[in-house]
């Protein structure tokens, strides 16, 4: 059978990672190359009121030391990403003394060696005016803004309060999600080179030609100058779609020094000088008929975020649309903190959001004396309740039959408290998975060689999401040759602009236009053409306009699809089973098995799908028991910036895991009818395991992470 | 006092306080069968020469302070962490890292293969550490079970999360790798 869509093939891009040979954005030699070290302040809010550099200078190898004083005004004010810019936070470190969080960059030190520049940048004496910082929800001074002040759109439908009132079986709880960093083991590096007066940048990136051209508006020159080079990627997760504000300043001591700068931030500057997943509060009101059928569904949040940038988790755009509910109130709020501002992570709406739906949902199956998969059923729908619009596909009811047929959820016994092994007390418990599917405009050049070799080339990102794979199978696949006859370069800004590695978007995107290429190709060839044929293809996905293609090229994403837009709604779907085992006395959780059924349109590349599923799911374990980045509400400042204390997963944490994924066809969402994947396993999973802790010991978790201290007494 | 003396390299006085001295010690290290002699600031350590010394990059950073593994690499065919390990301390030792497992075109390592036969990997940032880890693991005798593979290999983070596809592909390589 020739490859294509569907095979199941090893990474195409494995050889290298397997040998040292992928070349991630540190890795790259360049002669003459001076490190830098950053500061970090030591306050999350104040004034710097003196800098003694002469220890640091006195470093011997040291070059420069830069801060405020003289790089006031290097670096140029851009707009936050969600106003139409490109910045991740408009925090603009070292453009002046004022400290709007813990871990501002406060200086940069360049020097010959890295040795000499680590030494300097501890020499360097800091001097601050600190005020009291606000960290977070319950502190004095912090600032709430109802995010429709932004131009959120709450979802709303029906009349929620009134039905809630007159319902027969009613839930109402309060929940919480923590603080999260991405963590990418690769850390934020940064490395410039000005040739010939055009900026080389070598950065791991989810948006190499947002990274071009902010940086470029920032600097003041021309993006034709600017050649990001980001072929590997070390884990992204959504820490590396906007700019963060280091590239810039490295860029800029490259220019002033005239040699190359490579900045290896530490791990804990990871956690302040990119983003992070914001903290949430939550309130769900869940009400029904004895039936199940949900009848009001009311849910409200509170968001931290920085001082000056609105950044919106906004998850209830997709929890008022799962269920079939006609009467919906939402409402998101955003509390204004002394925090760096915060970003996309791994499926930052529903991540939490949904965490707190699907615990919801469960709380209510209790009410109900209902399975909660069966609840799911009662309320599946092809329609979303609030405009009405069709689901292009769902197969959420197929999820669930798969996923409990597969874990065994028949054997369950509803009692909490019910089952055990030993010591341990067992509990199963299950959550739905979503994931609005997004495609973007896209363009890519395909090159089809008489000898029957073809090249791929377009600015997509594989950040370990298998994209490398996935696009070389599609174009295999319109080429009608083998897959070892296809190159594909990606990551790179001199290539055909590709849409942000952000929303699961890739694949859709990148495939559909470089099959339109191949389309084109073959249609030459079957004309006469003769020799090589090289066709550069641009596709504006139905519902986008045709400026989108434009946009692109200046570094703006233009996404469309999803639940809200347009004329349906677009999403995967997924049910998550698990069971967990909590120690009598201990209380310690674990989870030794856990089913995930995915219908999510057709899968591309199948062995690679089933990593990021599994991946995924991995992640909503570690969301559900391990993740929180733990904050000192008297100063504002992170506790565990470390990768010993903020808690990851381990091999040791991970036993049995099952993905099933369901065959879907969908002609309408696109031609190919591709749905997102990356960030579709960790949706729901996170509830999964909290419900099977409820079942597991009757003691309902409604924070995360679940640690023992919540589970004792 | 650091382990700072092997082979000829001369001790120098302890850091002193400001104003540092300017200077570098020459050391000699043999890194996947080649001898490499260098003059280094006596603080670099074994991950920072290999990468920004000798140029193998293979060798990842992820942390700096020895609680990922990402720079794992072998030591007299031990594991232990590149950026918790002096360079100078290396001298006379044998030095493997992920570009030794195997020649550039020719056959790859056992591991390395079972690593692509399982997708064992995602973005392959931590993927040297895991597979030089994976190399010790099956050596020192734990890769007798699942479990015992999940407990040896949990000094190496994967924040892609491959854990599944790690345990199968030590699994696969494993009785070759006893044999080798």
């Amino acid at each position: 059978m020739p490859d294509g869509i569907g095979t199941d093939h090893q990474r195409i891009d494995g050889r290298a990672k397997v040998t040292g040979g992928a070349r991630y954005a540190s890795d790259v030699m360049l002669g003459n190359v001076a490190h830098a070290w950053l500061v970090t302040s030591a306050i999350a809010r104040g004034h710097i009121t003196g800098m003694d550099e002469a220890a640091a200078r006195a470093v011997p190898g040291v070059l420069e030391v830069f801060s405020h004083r003289n790089m006031h005004g290097a670096v140029a004010e851009t707009e936050f990403f969600a106003k139409g810019g490109y910045v991740g936070s408009t925090i603009r470190p070292l453009e002046s003394d004022r400290i709007w969080h813990d871990g501002q960059i406060v200086a940069m030190v360049v020097a010959d060696t890295l040795e000499a520049a680590r030494e300097a940048a501890f020499r360097l004496q800091v001097e601050y005016r600190e005020e009291q910082p606000a960290a977070g929800f319950d502190a004095a001074g912090v600032e709430v803004k109802a995010a429709s002040e932004g131009g959120f759109e709450d979802p709303e439908v029906g009349d929620a309060d009134r039905a809630y009132g007159n319902a027969e079986v009613k839930i109402e709880a309060e929940y919480s999600t923590p603080t999260q960093h991405h963590n990418p083991i690769e850390l934020f590096t940064t490395t410039a080179h000005w040739v010939g007066g055009k900026l080389e940048l070598h950065e791991g990136s989810q948006f190499v030609h947002g990274l071009k051209n902010g940086v470029a508006a920032q600097l003041g020159i021309d993006p034709a100058d600017v050649h990001v080079v980001s072929p590997f990627v070390g884990g992204a997760f959504g820490s590396r779609g906007s700019l963060t504000q280091r590239t810039a300043l490295v860029a800029e001591a490259a220019r002033r020094l005239g040699r190359p700068v490579k900045l290896v931030p530490t791990r804990d500057q990871g956690f302040t000088i990119a983003t992070y997943r914001a903290e949430t509060r939550q309130k769900v009101k869940l009400a029904a008929g004895r039936d199940g059928k949900l009848q009001a569904l009311v849910h409200e949040g509170w968001e931290v975020t920085s001082r000056p940038d609105p950044y919106k988790v906004g998850g209830t755009a997709t929890t008022a649309r799962i269920y079939a509910c006609p009467n919906v109130r939402t409402k998101v709020n955003l509390v204004h903190a002394d925090r760096n501002t915060p970003g996309f992570m791994r499926s930052p709406p529903e991540l939490p959001y949904m965490f707190a739906l699907e615990s919801a949902m469960d709380e209510l199956a209790v009410a109900l004396n209902m399975d909660p998969v069966e609840l799911r059923r009662v309320n599946d729908t092809q329609r979303e309740p609030i405009k009405g619009l069709p689901y292009s596909s769902r197969n959420l009811v197929g999820c669930l039959d798969a996923g409990a047929k597969a874990f065994g959820w028949e054997r369950r016994n509803p009692a909490p408290r019910s089952m055990r092994q030993g010591e341990w007390l067992v509990g199963w418990g299950m959550a739905t998975s979503i994931y609005p599917t997004h495609i973007g405009a896209a363009t890519a050049r395909v090159t089809l060689l008489p000898s029957g070799h073809a090249r791929v080339q377009t600015a997509a990102h594989d950040v370990g999401t298998g994209a490398y794979t996935a696009i070389g199978l599609a174009a295999a696949e319109g080429l009608g040759v083998s897959l070892d006859k296809v190159a594909v370069e990606l990551g790179d800004s001199d290539l055909p602009p590709a849409p942000v590695a952000g929303g699961s978007n890739t694949t859709a995107s990148v495939c559909n236009v470089v099959m339109k290429a191949c389309d084109e190709i073959r249609a030459r060839r079957a004309q006469g053409q003769q020799g090589a044929i090289e066709v550069y293809a641009e596709n504006v996905p139905e519902g986008l306009p045709p400026e989108a293609i434009g946009k692109l090229y200046q570094g703006r994403n233009a996404l469309g699809g999803g639940l809200e837009g347009g004329k349906q709604a677009m999403a995967a779907f997924g049910a998550i089973f698990v069971e967990v085992r909590v120690h009598e006395r201990t209380r310690e959780v674990r989870v030794p098995r856990a089913v995930g059924a995915f219908a999510a349109g057709r899968i591309v590349s199948p062995r690679q799908a089933h990593s990021q599923l599994t991946g995924g799911m991995i992640w909503g374990i570690g969301a559900a028991l391990h993740e929180t980045t733990e904050i000192d509400h008297r100063t504002a400042r992170y506790m565990n910036d470390n990768l010993s204390e903020y808690l990851v997963p381990v091999n040791a944490d991970i036993q049995q895991l099952d993905v099933i994924m369901l065959d879907e066809r969908d002609s309408q969402a696109n031609p190919l009818g591709i749905k997102g994947i990356g960030e579709l396993g960790n949706v729901g999973t996170n509830a999964a395991v909290a419900n099977a802790v409820f079942h597991a010991t009757g003691t309902r978790p409604r924070h995360l992470p679940v640690r023992i201290e919540q589970l004792l007494g | 006092m650091l382990p700072l003396l092997t082979g000829t390299a001369a001790a120098q006085p302890a850091p002193a306080t400001p104003p540092t001295e300017s200077r570098t010690m020459d050391m000699t290290m043999e890194v996947n069968g080649q001898v490499h002699r260098l003059a280094l600031d006596p603080r670099t350590t074994l991950l920072d020469a290999l990468r920004e010394h000798i140029g193998l990059t293979g060798s990842k950073k992820g942390c700096d302070q020895g609680q990922c593994g990402a720079c794992t690499v072998l030591l007299d065919g031990r594991r232990v962490l590149g950026c918790l390990t002096l360079a100078a301390s290396v001298g006379g030792r044998q030095v493997t890292t992920i570009e030794g497992l195997s020649r550039p075109e020719g056959a790859l390592h056992p591991m390395q293969q079972a690593f692509l036969d399982h997708d064992a990997f995602q973005c392959g940032y931590c993927t040297p550490g895991q597979i030089l880890s994976a190399v010790a693991c099956v050596r020192e005798g734990h890769a007798g079970s699942a479990e015992d593979i999940r407990e040896y290999m949990s000094g190496n983070l994967c924040r892609c999360a491959a854990y599944p596809q790690i345990v199968a592909a030590v699994q696969q390589a494993a009785p070759q790798v006893e044999r080798s």
